[in-house]
């Protein structure tokens, strides 16, 4: 039998590994999984994994992490051999795909400057893509003969565009999220790559979320405690219960003051999907706000029926209904008419909340309505459903994050996380 | 009790498992630490609790959670009246201290499941059943019994455990559980059990009901939990439910008209229904030899 030392030597630089995969392990825990060890050895690695997996990780998320971080730590020989095989062939692979991308791609017979992550990118690109740009290249090749430097600037600016546009499609397609389980998965996918099939249990796992945060919020007010004041009516009539001896006190129930809340909602062609999971988030909340006004826009606006959004379901046909949906997307006139309209809805303690992403016709205008509507109301929160990667790339996006703050929702958890944020407000 | 000896108990209480859920048993139970199970609402997480307390041969304390659940409900709570009724009765015999102490005694401290557990001479199987409905300080009042074995009461001081309880909560996730709790449990999730374990369940806990049949509903629920369209997946007692209902109706062979007329037994909400009308006009969900329709 292995001697347990080198076990648990093992054990705790696996330890170690688990936290910095994010689980938060306590020596607790690591005794525990020491005692296991000892006593199972290592004969069945099955065994052994589900043994220290009910132990080291406590939610779903944590086993699936645990076992990525188990599968590379506790290798076998032979696969381990493998791995060493196949990533040797891989290299070699990509060296070589490398070498005929660095003769592809050359002006002036200088392979073109990339980083060796842009070189990787290019060289997993697909066949087609990679034409796509040879052809380009090909067909500027005559401005090279009288602008050399010119040529080459241009030609490196759209490489590393379409570069990393690439990537970003294969970050979008959902590299790196585990396949193994779904609804996980589902929560950390981009909602615009959402298919028309997923979206019902996209819509059952937002009724989920809600009513957890529902719960979290319940218990939140539970802990607030008390205003302080006896409640003379409930701690006599609790008192009947000991004799009449005021045995339990009673306090009044401290108030709580909701802010009023104003939702702005993009529904042009791209921005349904997005504002309709939104909506449903913000609707199943019912401790958001006491007073909330919703408004739809496109290149129009108008004030949606609370009553209509009741029934989220009907959300699709009521916007079509409209005449808005479809349309270009123009927040500044969206944003003027709020302004101006009397009474007027942006108070000092209102809260206006954007579900857009920033795209919008006439961007001075739209800017400038912004500034206005923040002088009018209390706070502005822009719910974003471009993923964050991608924001260093749109200026229309850096604009207006500059005015107001602004948070990603590009996945359900995402957008979960943001809405437990406006009921903090 | 190693991972063998639970398994042929887990086998005498005819209960259907797999390894990893007997692995995962067997670590809560070596090390004493309580068992957190998460999973979808009907997958069986209380029927563990109950087959730990056959197989453990101990008795089963259940201790059902509500928001609004506190210590009076969960732990203890003096007998009012009866100390009344004896303050009244001794005012002249006593001395108050005597009075007062003897107020605070065995006699007049009615015990709820956690502190019935914990007293207990021999050891029980304690459930705490969907701990996500109580709220968050009932959960940080049983951080003391989870980790120590002992609650205090102000009354008499430090209540020590007796015998060690082998704790299960549950939870259906309607609300994050804290992180102090969680690293406290060993942890189990259960999700929807496959084709051959699910027969497996039908053929233990219905040993009556034609073997094809068992098949032909097995096969049937499995379709349904994994078509997207149905919401509300059904549970492992919904499959039981159904086929009872489908033999208790005579029914041999799951034809779409069975399937009709006993779909409210699997399926608990409308528009899931209509999706199986759907469905089963396809011949997606039907499994049976019908000769109706065509099977795709």
């Amino acid at each position: 039998m292995v001697d347990p030392g080198v076990y648990l030597e093992k054990l705790s630089a696996f330890a170690r590994m688990l936290r910095r995969e994010g689980l938060p392990i306590s020596p607790q825990e690591t005794a525990d999984a020491s005692r296991l060890l000892i006593t199972l050895g290592f004969e069945n690695r099955e065994t052994v994994k589900t043994a220290l997996r009910t132990v080291f990780a406590k939610s779903r998320d944590e086993q699936l992490a645990f076992n990525r971080v188990f599968d590379g730590f506790f290798i076998s020989e032979e696969a381990m051999r493998q791995q060493a095989q196949e990533q040797m062939q891989q290299e070699a692979r990509m060296e070589q795909i490398r070498s005929e991308a660095q003769e592809e791609l050359r002006v002036r017979d200088i392979p073109m400057d990339f980083s060796e992550e842009q070189w990787r990118t290019y060289a997993s690109m697909p066949e087609a893509e990679r034409q796509r740009l040879q052809n380009f290249m090909e067909k500027y090749r005559g401005n090279a003969e009288r602008n050399p430097k010119l040529y080459g600037d241009f030609i490196h600016s759209v490489f590393t565009r379409t570069i990393l546009e690439q990537q970003m499609l294969m970050e979008d397609a959902g590299m790196g999220v585990d396949a193994s389980d779904p609804e996980i998965g589902m929560m950390y996918r981009d909602i615009s790559q959402f298919k028309d099939t997923e979206i019902p249990k996209a819509i059952d796992m937002i009724q989920t979320i809600a009513r957890q945060i529902n719960g979290e919020l319940a218990a939140k007010r539970k802990a607030g405690g008390h205003s302080g004041k006896l409640d003379f009516r409930r701690t006599i009539r609790k008192g009947l219960e000991t004799g009449g001896t005021f045995y339990h006190l009673r306090y009044r129930k401290k108030r709580h003051r909701k802010r009023s809340l104003v939702l702005l909602c993009d529904v042009s062609g791209s921005m349904m999907q997005f504002s309709e999971f939104a909506l449903r988030f913000i609707q199943s909340l019912n401790r958001v706000s006491e007073n909330s006004r919703t408004f739809l826009f496109s290149e129009d606006i108008f004030e949606a029926d609370a009553f209509a959004l009741e029934d989220m379901d009907k959300f699709r046909s009521y916007v079509k209904d409209s005449g808005i949906y479809g349309r270009g997307t123009d927040l500044g006139t969206a944003l003027e008419h709020l302004c101006s309209m009397r009474p007027s809805p942006l108070t000092a303690s209102t809260t206006l909340l954007i579900l857009s992403d920033t795209k919008t016709i006439d961007q001075k205008r739209a800017i400038q309505s912004l500034l206005d509507a923040k002088q009018l109301c209390g706070r502005v929160i822009w719910l974003n459903p471009i993923p964050q990667n991608k924001w260093p790339y749109l200026r229309s996006i850096q604009t207006m994050s500059a005015i107001c703050p602004m948070v990603c929702c590009s996945t359900l958890r995402e957008l979960a996380a943001a809405c437990r944020k406006i009921t903090d407000f | 009790m190693d991972l063998q000896t639970l398994k042929a108990k887990m086998d005498e209480a005819h209960y259907i498992y797999d390894d990893t859920l007997a692995i995962i048993l067997s670590v809560a139970l070596q090390l004493g630490r309580p068992l957190l199970v998460e999973g979808a609402a009907g997958v069986g997480k209380t029927e563990i609790a109950k087959v730990m307390a056959a197989a453990l041969d101990r008795d089963l304390v259940r201790l059902q959670c509500y928001e609004g659940l506190d210590e009076s409900k969960a732990l203890y709570e003096w007998n009012y009246q009866k100390q009344l009724l004896s303050i009244q009765v001794n005012m002249g015999n006593q001395d108050k201290d005597t009075l007062t102490r003897s107020l605070f005694s065995d006699e007049y401290l009615l015990e709820r499941p956690l502190l019935k557990s914990i007293r207990s001479e021999k050891p029980v199987v304690l459930l705490i059943d969907e701990i996500d409905k109580a709220d968050e300080e009932f959960e940080a009042f049983l951080l003391e019994l989870l980790s120590d074995m002992q609650v205090s009461i102000p009354e008499i001081g430090t209540v020590k455990a007796r015998s060690i309880p082998f704790v299960v909560l549950t939870s259906n996730r309607a609300r994050p559980l804290s992180e102090a709790l969680r690293r406290r449990c060993a942890y189990l999730h259960i999700d929807y059990p496959d084709m051959e374990k699910e027969l497996a369940i039908l053929r233990a806990k219905l040993p009556h009901v034609d073997d094809r049949l068992c098949a032909q509903v097995a096969l049937a629920v499995q379709r349904l939990r994994s078509s997207e369209a149905i919401l509300k997946k059904p549970s492992v007692a919904e499959t039981l439910d159904w086929a009872a209902a489908l033999d208790a109706l005579g029914i041999r062979d799951l034809t779409p008209d069975a399937i009709r007329k006993t779909a409210g037994f699997v399926l608990k909400n409308n528009d899931d229904m209509a999706v199986l009308e759907e469905e089963g006009a396809e011949g997606h969900i039907c499994t049976g030899n019908c000769g109706g329709h065509h099977h795709g």
